[in-house]
């Protein structure tokens, strides 16, 4: 019980870039605790070949070309042979059904929002919780399944595993019908905000529908488009295609000016800005870790002060 | 269908959270905000294919949780059972509670056990794949819209960066939701008092087994940015503004 497992995240036959971030922990993990760095990848028609790691299982098979409930029961069996003493896997979509499952049916304690892990004789972690909030720091008896975030690892990009590559009915697995993959969907866009060099982003603290124009006069003053949190969509203020963060869009614009939002890990998943401005009340609100500048101010006392002398400047 | 919505809730983040090593003290609490597009998503569902919603609710005994509110919230939107699970000790291990849960739902005979897809304090897991497993149920999670089809659900979940993927689902089954595929809706203040003071909340306990596992060592701050931020007059935070978008080029 040595080993660092990663679950490998495949989408579209792709190998997410998680996935790379995991695998670039892995190893060092591997290295502390003297065993292999194990990836573990489900899927059809994927080269796994250069993963950077010891170890890849790769089960292929037609059924596993898209995620389904066979995923998790071809995972719960390799990590059964694998026996590793960390398996960590993304905190997202895929990989919290699939670790939350193995971590209770394997009886392995669990850790997620992490963005930092450790070991000794057991397991150590950071998890970043209460929207950024709070720093937790847990301790796993013996072994541990650990969700991490995106972004919390350095990559590592190429290796030259030994690829053990496996079939459905090698490993005893029979197909079922719990949960079916059906098809895709991509929805459409009126703007790819990910193209934009300036983005004015709005988050709850904008309060209402009726306010978004002035955020948008203020991103048309400065050359860009507006972008915004996830609740500012889930009201139907803006359209989906205007999120910025794990569900959304990732974003790299020169300047990233955030209005009232409070930088939740789920939202700075996807700012990859090179200059991130934020206008909040609260001085405690984690986006001001990220920020080049901050201001606590209330955003409707300012932005019709900046609209106006923006306006100046440009006469 | 038969559908149960879970409720929890956690620190409100707008107030202080007062740390104490291996403890904290919030302020005060509100309804998990993705527990609560899991009680609309029910009430969507309810409303489309009939049936009916349970939405119990999980409180901790000693603490200051008020889940009354939520509760008569969800009663007002349109849940038939409102229902207080009282924790019989506190836990922050999301096995336990979902091991608990698993004995609270047998011959409970829901076709769909609805949750919020994560809590803010979910540093020891999510509860609906933790579930699943002692229910021997399906799971998916990152789910935003449900359609009912014949003994089972079609369900869009987010796969992440604007992905969407269609799956089929066998019933029973249990979801995690991540957003209701429409905005929470609205309830007037005085509809919920009115709800508040009629309301017939149910009890009941909810035995937590003990998992030891994972352990909390300790809470903590993160560092302080170490940045200055900028205070005062409109005007002048302003002008400090319009400085930093000159230096950086786009003004
Ligand atoms: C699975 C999953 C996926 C998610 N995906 C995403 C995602 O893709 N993108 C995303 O953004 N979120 C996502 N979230 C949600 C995320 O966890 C946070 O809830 C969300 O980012 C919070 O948005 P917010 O900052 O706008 O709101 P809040 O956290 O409520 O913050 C509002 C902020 O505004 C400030 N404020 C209020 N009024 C004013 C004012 N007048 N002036 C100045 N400041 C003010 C407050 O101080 C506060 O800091 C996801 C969550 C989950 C569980």
């Amino acid at each position: 019980m040595k080993d660092v497992a990663v679950i490998v995240e495949i989408i579209e036959s792709t190998i997410q870039d998680i996935s790379y971030e995991l695998l670039g922990k892995a190893k060092e993990l591997a290295s502390q605790t003297g065993g292999k760095a194990v990836a573990i990848a489900m899927g059809n028609k994927v080269d796994v070949s250069s993963l950077p790691c010891d170890t890849v299982y790769y089960i292929e098979d037609d059924a596993l070309e898209n995620f389904c409930s066979l995923h998790v029961k071809v995972l719960s069996k390799i990590v059964q042979e694998v026996n590793p003493k960390v398996i960590l896997a993304g905190n997202t979509s895929i990989g919290t059904d699939l670790a939350g499952h193995i971590a209770v049916e394997l009886n392995i304690p669990v850790a997620s929002l992490c963005n930092k892990v450790s070991v000794n004789e057991n397991v150590r972690a950071t998890s970043l919780a209460y929207g950024g909030k709070l720093l937790v720091d847990l301790e796993l008896k013996e072994r541990g399944v650990i969700l991490a975030n995106r972004g919390s690892f350095t990559a590592a990009t190429e290796g030259s595993p030994e690829v053990k590559k496996l079939s459905l009915s090698d490993i005893g697995i029979e197909a079922d019908n719990e949960i079916e993959f059906i098809d895709y969907i991509k929805p459409e866009e009126d703007v790819d905000i990910s193209k934009f060099d300036v983005l004015v982003s709005v988050g709850r603290g904008i309060g209402g529908e009726e306010n978004i124009d002035d955020a948008k006069e203020l991103a048309e003053l400065l050359g860009g488009e507006i972008s915004s949190s996830r609740p500012v969509v889930d009201s139907e203020w803006l359209p989906k295609s205007r999120q910025v963060g794990r569900s959304g869009k990732t974003v790299t614009p020169n300047l990233y000016l955030a209005l009232g939002i409070s930088g939740a890990s789920e939202h700075l998943e996807g700012v990859k800005a090179k200059n991130v401005i934020a206008i909040n009340t609260d001085p405690d609100a984690p986006i001001f870790r990220v920020s080049r500048i901050g201001a606590v101010i209330d955003i409707f006392d300012v932005i019709p002060v900046l609209i106006d002398k923006i306006k100046e400047i440009k006469d | 269908m038969k559908i149960c919505a879970i409720l929890r809730t956690v620190p409100d983040l707008v107030e202080e959270i007062e740390v104490i090593d291996d403890e904290i003290e919030p302020f005060a609490y509100i309804a998990n905000e993705r527990d609560e597009h899991a009680v609309e998503e029910a009430v969507i569902l309810k409303e489309r294919y009939g049936g009916s919603v349970d939405v119990i609710g999980i409180v901790d005994e000693d603490s200051e949780e008020e889940i009354e509110e939520p509760l008569a919230m969800a009663l007002a939107k349109g849940a038939d059972r409102a229902i207080k699970l009282t924790m019989s000790n506190k836990s922050y291990r999301r096995i336990e509670q979902a091991k608990a849960l698993a004995e609270y739902f047998k011959d409970k005979d829901y076709d769909l056990i609805l949750t919020g897809i994560q809590g803010i304090d979910a540093f020891t897991g999510m509860l609906g794949p933790m579930l699943s497993v002692y229910m021997e149920l399906p799971f998916t999670g990152y789910v935003t819209s449900v359609e009912a089809e014949d003994g089972t659900v079609k369900v869009q979940k987010e796969l992440g960066g604007g992905l969407l993927g269609e799956f089929r689902v066998k019933l029973p089954a249990i979801l995690g939701i991540v957003s209701a595929e429409k905005p929470l809706r609205f309830v007037p203040l005085a509809k919920l008092r009115q709800v508040m003071k009629k309301a017939e909340i149910e009890e009941d306990e909810l035995e937590i087994p003990e998992f030891e596992g994972v352990q909390v060592v300790k809470y903590y701050e993160p560092e302080k940015p170490e940045i200055v931020l900028l205070e005062g007059e409109p005007e002048e935070v302003a002008d400090k503004l319009i400085e930093a978008f000159k230096e950086i080029g786009v003004l």
